[in-house]
């Protein structure tokens, strides 16, 4: 009986590396089928992926975009979460819905109904359209992580602070911001990883410029081929290594 | 963190105008994804210090829709279905082509296809790659007598080790040509009887794939038979393993093609031709033949100095007078009867 | 200050949010509601109340099968997510030791960055005939013949759960570790063996983190195109595949809105059904 959890915790840790193993493994595949059996190791794939232009624009287009559009959903979502936890405001519960609601929705859906509007005004598709998409559907994370983290202790200092005579915005700027800082880092860390990955949404609203999504859709629409085991295989390990260091520097210190 | 914020706002906005700033003169292209190789698309560039944006679509349906709903200037060159070509002409998008900068002389006179690209004698697309929709196999795993007969193809002896591309005109139009229907004679009649065919095909199917998924299947013996497939799908995997080929059986198959035009939006109208013209030019055309997306017959068949004989091999360019001879276009549904296929399609699909 | 003056500084903090949301989701969402009413003639819009693509929905079976096979693939989803996830959760909450948890915790979920189109490819050459899973089978002698998985519902399913058992795995542990070690420790006291003290007392308290995370599952899976698209080798259509096909192949926007009314509809089914248990803004 004892084994048991550990089994279960073995297999469990099974499942969930078997795809990304075998992801792996394949990329460093000599031929150009990522199937078994396995030969090699090669780094032909991963000469041919990082030296291929469209996937490298579309790397920095999703770094531009995520970078961008959480530095807007978490501005907008901590000015929210201020304003409706500092001050009383008739009809916050309403308001709290509103902008909750996005969250409970498809992202299908939100990119639909963004695109129907875009195309009907006539305006042009675009990374900026994808990138309104992504603050859409991170406002709300971003509103509802601040806002939770809003306490009573903030609203000490920050009261204590106001009676020394600072203005609302020196409060907000020298207590609550400094104060909030894990929760804000983590709202803006967690939009950014969202929109990094974001594929739909991003697919429906741009046009020649794409977001690194998009453009492994398309290779894995145009071919099969071990590329896309190593462009797969290259964000992980970017991605990883951002975790690790936001674990490392942001998460740690809260402790 | 305000700082912080500030910066990546900073950052953001500068790497959007550096994009904004390079902008030298752009041409806009909606295209097939064949089109996407930079192996084609650089040389175009650096000769006419030009950037070409490109556009994937799936369906000429959207496309049209796309096109329609767009500011002048917004989109230059269209690739389009061969058989399509005249819905976008009745829909005013496309610009006439001035037919002797066109280089038709050296084309495979079958298709060249004036009926499909003009209207009353102004043309108005040119024919640039075409194929067949047929039967990819693995030799090792099914009897190729077999797959000279298509309803032994999807017949009980092969259950489950079929998959049919996701392309509902192609694949209708062998279920039409199994049946003894010509393609170009489908009407809502026949529907049933291709229904049914489609049916059984589907019964014996272990999937319905796209390019790369159907590519997947065949490659790692997931399935043996690809109906709908051809050179376009095998010709990328031949090289590591030549037991993967195609064959056009004795009912014949259907033959796809794929036209290029200017639009008549386009605000740089020159440029746009231009561009047309590269790609009906000879290296153009043996590098569209060659694509990294899906290989092939190249229109023009001067392209032919241009590929290699290990190429010419893959594409089978010494068999095509046999081919083109027993292969018809696959079906060119109007509006109405397009859609009811594309629900008996979907129909099928959830069977 | 006055309440009023108050009240007017808190909308101007929420205004920017306020008015993106509306801006960018609400107005949005309304057109997209009036494109479900509206028909095609052709490929010329129609606005007005039309009922057509709506009765369409009711009629051609492939659609309404879609909205079948979507809550199926879902519901099957959502419950083997929970089913497999709990477990683990409690492992790592209750059996790992504390210092290791974070770190075990961070390693259930690393491939979560594993890029979200990339990881169902990678499930598709796991479950390929020659793929890992049927390669070993066969090696242990539990199967002669390779089995047909790739391709099949099986793949979007298990392409899902890998997802989801992490996503769950995360929601339940901080349920359970914000647990106090005292209601354990209380039932055993009043006699309550190992299992009573589980079905009576902590599943009841980790209920709201069972239900937040399996409604997240329910809004994000029933949503996905990728997934189904890519493993479940098109043998059947799930609702986002079918407002896939309308937008790329038709720029059938009226039954692609209608679709995504459906859709919306179905979660907010789902909301209801768990609304008692779900703290939406604790997310």
């Amino acid at each position: 009986m004892r084994v048991l959890p550990w089994l279960y915790l073995a297999a469990g840790f099974l499942f969930i590396y078997l795809p990304v193993g075998v992801l792996v493994l394949f990329s460093f595949q000599e031929g150009t089928l990522p199937v078994p059996p396995f030969e090699g190791p090669s780094l032909r794939w991963y000469a041919e992926v990082l030296g291929d232009d469209d996937l490298t624009a579309a790397l920095l287009n999703s770094v531009v975009v995520a970078a961008g559009q959480g530095a807007v959903a978490v501005t907008l979502g901590f000015l929210a979460a201020y304003g409706l936890a500092r001050h009383v405001v008739p009809g916050t519960v309403f308001l709290r819905a509103l902008l909750i609601a996005p969250l409970t929705v498809s992202y299908l859906i939100v990119g639909l109904g963004l695109l129907i509007v875009v195309q009907r005004a006539g305006l042009g598709l675009s990374l900026w359209t994808a990138g309104i998409g992504h603050v859409v559907i991170n406002l709300p994370i971003c509103f509802a992580i601040i806002y939770a983290s809003m306490g009573a202790q903030q609203q000490n200092a920050e009261r204590a602070a106001r009676d020394l005579g600072a203005g609302e915005f020196d409060v907000i700027r020298l207590v609550t911001v400094p104060m909030l800082a894990p929760a804000i880092l983590a709202a803006y860390f967690l939009s950014v990883t969202l929109s990094w990955d974001e594929f739909i949404i991003a697919f429906l609203l741009t046009r020649f410029e794409v977001t690194l999504p998009v453009e492994i859709w398309s290779m894995l629409r145009s071919g099969l081929s071990p590329r896309l085991n190593a462009i797969g295989s290259v964000v992980f390990l970017v991605s990883v290594t951002a975790v690790v260091l936001a674990e490392v520097l942001i998460f740690r210190r809260r402790r | 963190m305000k700082t912080a914020i500030a910066r990546l706002l900073g950052t953001t906005m500068l790497g959007l105008a550096a994009g904004a700033a390079a902008a030298q003169e752009e041409l806009n292209a909606l295209v097939w994804c064949d089109h996407t190789d930079p192996k084609l698309i650089e040389p175009f560039e650096e000769e006419h210090g030009v950037t070409v944006n490109l556009r994937e679509y799936e369906g000429t349906g959207a496309a049209l829709a796309l096109l329609e709903q767009s500011r002048p200037g917004d989109w230059d060159v269209l690739v389009i279905d061969g058989i399509d070509v005249f819905r976008a002409v009745e829909a005013g998008i496309l610009a006439p082509l001035p037919e002797d900068e066109l280089p038709e002389a050296d084309f495979f006179p079958e298709v060249v296809m004036k009926e499909n690209n003009s209207a009353d004698g102004v043309t108005y697309a040119v024919t640039e790659k075409f194929g067949y929709n047929t039967i990819s196999y693995n030799a090792e795993a099914v009897d190729p007598a077999d797959m000279q007969d298509l309803s032994t193809v999807w017949s009980d002896k092969y259950e489950g080790r079929i998959t049919i591309y996701d392309y509902y005109l192609p694949v209708m139009g062998l279920a039409a040509l199994a049946s003894g229907i010509d393609t170009a004679d489908i009407t809502a009649d026949d529907l049933e009887t291709i229904g049914g065919v489609m049916s059984d095909m589907r019964a014996n199917a272990a999937s319905v794939a796209g390019v790369v998924a159907a590519q997947t299947a065949l490659a790692t013996g997931e399935v043996d038979i690809v109906v709908g497939g051809g050179e376009w799908l095998t010709a990328v995997l031949q090289e590591e393993q030549p037991e993967l080929t195609w064959t056009i059986p004795d009912e014949g198959a259907v033959r796809w093609s794929q036209s290029i035009g200017v639009l008549a939006d386009s605000e740089k109208p020159d440029l746009a031709l231009e561009f047309v013209k590269y790609i009906v030019s000879p290296e153009g055309q043996a590098r569209l033949a060659t694509s990294s997306c899906f290989w092939g017959m190249p229109a023009n068949m001067k392209a032919g100095e241009h590929l290699t004989d290990a190429q010419k091999e893959v594409l089978r360019w010494d068999a095509q007078e046999t081919y083109l001879a027993n292969t018809q276009l696959y079906p060119a549904p109007d509006t109405d009867l397009d859609i009811e296929m594309q629900d008996l399609w979907l129909e099928t699909l959830q069977q | 200050m006055s309440a009023r003056a108050d009240s007017l500084k808190g909308w101007g903090f929420a205004a920017p949010a306020l008015l993106w949301t509306t801006a960018f989701f609400v107005v949005p969402f309304v057109v997209m509601a009036a494109m479900s009413l509206a028909t095609l003639d052709g490929r010329t819009l129609i606005w007005g109340l039309h009922a057509d693509n709506y009765l369409e929905l009711a009629e051609e079976r492939y659609l309404w099968r879609a909205v079948l096979v979507s809550l199926e693939i879902t519901a099957t989803v959502t419950v083997v997510s929970v089913v497999l996830a709990y477990p683990l959760a409690w492992i790592i909450a209750f059996r790992v030791p504390a210092r290791w948890q974070r770190l075990a915790l961070l390693l259930a979920i690393l491939p979560f960055w594993t890029s979200y189109v990339v990881r169902s490819y990678a499930w598709l050459l796991v479950l390929a005939r020659e793929g890992v899973v049927n390669q070993t089978l066969m090696t242990l002698g539990i199967v002669a013949e390779p089995v047909t998985l790739a391709n099949t519902r099986i793949a979007t399913v298990t392409g899902f759960v890998h997802f989801f058992v992490m996503l769950l795995t995360l929601t339940i542990y901080a349920n359970l570790v914000q647990l106090s070690p005292n209601y354990r420790r209380a039932a055993m006291d009043l006699g309550a063996n190992a299992f009573q003290t589980f079905r009576h007392v902590i599943l009841p308290l980790t209920l709201p983190g069972i239900a937040t995370g399996a409604f997240l599952t329910f809004v994000l899976c029933i949503g996905d195109y990728i997934t189904p698209q890519i493993l479940g080798g098109n043998t059947e259509l799930t609702v986002p595949q079918v407002i896939m096909v309308q937008l790329g192949r038709r720029a059938d926007f009226p039954l692609a809105s209608a679709l995504a009314i459906v859709l919306m509809a179905l979660v907010t089914l789902a909301y209801l059904a768990c609304a008692r248990w779900l703290r939406i803004d604790r997310l």
